[in-house]
């Protein structure tokens, strides 16, 4: 154990003496976020995420030591609508860092635009983990990215106007590399158009609405509610009337109940990563869709 | 019939328009911009997308958060003629809110059963403000709250893993814990390596405690606590806390406490949410200077490591330790099971199973079953 301690003591060291002076420090909630932040501010910035893109962005655990790097930030980023209403706003509000508070320049809501799907017309906790919002996992729609990136540039121009310039420039070569790579992703998932899937959990509208896939239905019964066995004969059902050939789900969730219906059916277990670093070879927000994009057609040829 | 449905589609247009126009995203000057208008109305008709509020996501009144949290019990004791209880214990309602750029103020009232009586009335169980925006990495925090001992007193009884009460906790600080009115200021030391935070409070001690009283004079409680968090790994962190608390008791001399809480806690990073580790403790050391030349020290803690065995399913084992304040002679150790199945974040059901021993008493048993259910406001998760 002291050996550990030790060893986490000089890791943090070098951390610390690693950012470089003048940096714009940068606390981003998920990865993504954090991805897309040093695009925008090269090396005008210093980032760090909260959680990890391996972890489930709903159930990131408030440990005091994230305190220690928001006290610090000049910019925090935020997925925002409700996704990290258990951990985040607790954090910020115990950094004691007037800057990052919601409201002040530092404070950046990266969905303040996005075209929001799922929407709900009530709220009402018996449909399960719904988002009063909208469906919050919009960062899937590579499009969105450009939003996302609008929003962080806006926020970093806010409390560093000296260098707006470079922001700029950095955000149109941003907007720019997304069409791009949008063309080459669009013509490899071109001939699985309308393609049925069946997803784990409610993550994947915005990259089915963009990339034309039809998931036709979810392993959990209702979003956050773990799947149950009569949940489990109507998928299976529906993958023998559709002949549906993937079941995708995340890092994050346990794999038990899909391997259950992989078996009954022989439609194919997918793991995607919902997040930059979700896999050690997805290294920013382009990897991801390269990532996700490689692994499910190759399944669905 | 055809011009009743041209009219129709023409409303349906302008409705459209009109409020597309307020979210003032597209200039209305000209009428190219107003056929780039159309073909968007179109398109988004179509894929049924919703634009974005451009107003902050909160409630668009100025209304607190609310959140109301019920608490039902079943209770069973081996050694009393009516051994068995079932009563509503507690309906606590949450009414949170920013009161302005400088300060946010919450309020937890309580309508609770007293368990000799059986009536209900009504409290408040805290009420305070926070600062937002002191300097010097400084916190302030006014009203009625629960206090900075360790990791038990702050917390509500409803977020515990068991659903009675550690034998120390309650022979030092009481059912209620020592929650108490006046201020709280914590600083956040700058501290690079690990997380660490000083709290000093300065209370009245009118509400009750076994250990404090407040007496006719001036003399308030006074405490403070060190709490000193390490990130071990990705997956495990340490948690070592210290607290002192000195104050007047009802022979108008004073008692000091002193107390340390060690918690360890494993929660690997990719499935948090299926597999975790807890194990926590706190000692107690009490003081109580009753004569000018007669004092008792006390000692007491408790231990317990909580496994979480799959997402829903949660089981704690707990050990108590309790010299009684008044009488160190006196010793009760408890051995404490709880299983906890914890449906969503809004509701769980714990079953307990007790078993306490004192040096001078027979051997008793207790149990519990508890339901705890939550509307309202999502809470913040606790770590």
């Amino acid at each position: 154990m002291k050996n550990k301690l030790f060893i986490f003591f000089i890791s943090c060291l070098g951390i610390l003496s690693s950012v470089k002076a003048g940096t714009i420090k940068v606390v981003t909630t998920t990865t993504d976020l954090k991805s897309i932040t040093e695009l925008i501010g090269g090396n005008k910035v210093s980032v760090s995420s909260i959680a990890t893109g391996y972890q489930n962005p709903h159930f990131v655990d408030p440990k005091p030591s994230y305190i220690i790097g928001l006290s610090k930030a000049d910019l925090f980023v935020t997925v925002g609508l409700d996704l990290e209403t258990g951990w985040s706003p607790q954090l910020v509000a115990s950094s004691r860092n007037t800057k990052i508070q919601k409201g002040a320049a530092g404070y950046v809501d990266a969905s303040i635009g996005i075209g929001l799907l799922q929407v709900p017309t009530s709220a009402n906790r018996a449909e399960g983990d719904i988002h009063i919002y909208g469906n919050p996992h919009y960062w899937l729609d590579p499009l969105n990215g450009k939003v996302i990136a609008r929003n962080i540039a806006n926020g970093l121009e806010r409390i560093d106007p000296s260098n707006k310039s470079i922001y700029e420039a950095n955000l149109q070569a941003f907007y720019k590399k997304i069409e791009d790579k949008m063309k080459e992703w669009k013509a490899k998932m071109a001939p699985f158009k309308g393609s049925k899937i069946i997803a784990y959990h409610n993550e994947w509208v915005y990259f089915e609405t963009r990339f034309g896939l039809d998931v036709v239905d979810f392993m959990e019964p209702k979003p956050g509610i773990p799947p149950s066995p009569s949940q489990l004969v109507k998928v299976i059902k529906e993958i023998k009337a559709d002949n549906i050939k993937v079941i995708i789900s995340s890092p994050y969730f346990t794999t038990s109940s899909s391997d259950v219906v992989s078996k009954q059916t022989g439609a194919k277990e997918l793991t995607l990563a919902t997040s930059v670093g979700g896999f050690e070879s997805i290294k920013n927000y382009f990897d991801l869709f390269d990532y996700d994009i490689n692994q499910l057609t190759t399944v669905l040829k | 019939m055809k011009w009743k449905n041209a009219l129709y589609h023409l409303s349906l247009v302008i409705t459209v328009l009109l409020s597309e126009m307020s979210f003032a995203q597209v200039p209305a000057d000209s009428t190219a911009a107003d056929s780039i208008l159309l073909k968007q109305i179109e398109q988004q008709m179509q894929s049924g997308i919703q634009p974005a509020p451009q107003q902050a996501r909160s409630s668009l009144s100025f209304n607190p958060d609310i959140g109301v949290i019920g608490d039902f019990q079943g209770s069973y004791i081996s050694k009393e003629k009516r051994n068995f209880n079932a009563y509503l214990n507690e309906t606590e309602v949450s009414l949170q809110a920013t009161v302005d750029p400088y300060i946010r103020a919450d309020f937890f009232l309580s309508f609770s059963r007293d368990p000799e009586t059986g009536k209900y009335g009504a409290e408040v169980e805290e009420g305070y403000l926070t600062t937002l925006s002191l300097p010097a990495q400084l916190q302030l925090k006014l009203g009625k709250f629960r206090e900075a001992v360790g990791r038990i007193n702050p917390t509500h009884p409803h977020a515990l893993p068991f659903i009675d009460l550690p034998n120390a906790y309650v022979n030092y600080f009481g059912d209620e814990g020592l929650n108490d009115e006046g201020l709280s200021l914590s600083w956040l030391l700058p501290n690079k390596k690990f997380y660490q935070e000083l709290i000093f409070q300065a209370t009245s001690g009118l509400s009750e405690s076994p250990s404090f009283f407040r007496g006719d004079n001036n003399r308030f409680i006074y405490l403070g606590h060190l709490k000193n968090f390490f990130t071990l790994s990705d997956n495990s962190t340490l948690e070592l806390g210290f607290t002192g608390i000195t104050g007047p008791n009802d022979s108008s001399r004073t008692t000091n406490i002193g107390s340390a809480d060690l918690t360890f806690k494993w929660k690997p990073v990719k499935m948090n949410t299926y597999k975790s580790l807890t194990w926590q403790n706190e000692f107690y050391f009490s003081r109580a200077n009753l004569l000018d030349s007669f004092s008792i020290n006390s000692f007491g803690m408790y231990s317990f490591l909580q496994y979480q065995l799959a997402k829903r399913w949660f089981l704690t084992g707990r050990y108590d330790y309790a010299q009684k304040p008044y009488d160190k002679k006196i010793v009760e150790q408890a051995y404490s099971l709880t299983a906890g199945w914890y449906a969503t974040e809004f509701s769980k059901i714990e079953l307990e199973g007790k078993t306490t021993n004192d040096n001078i008493d027979k051997r008793f048993y207790q149990a519990w079953l508890r339901w705890i259910f939550v509307i309202g406001t999502h809470g913040a998760h606790q770590y």
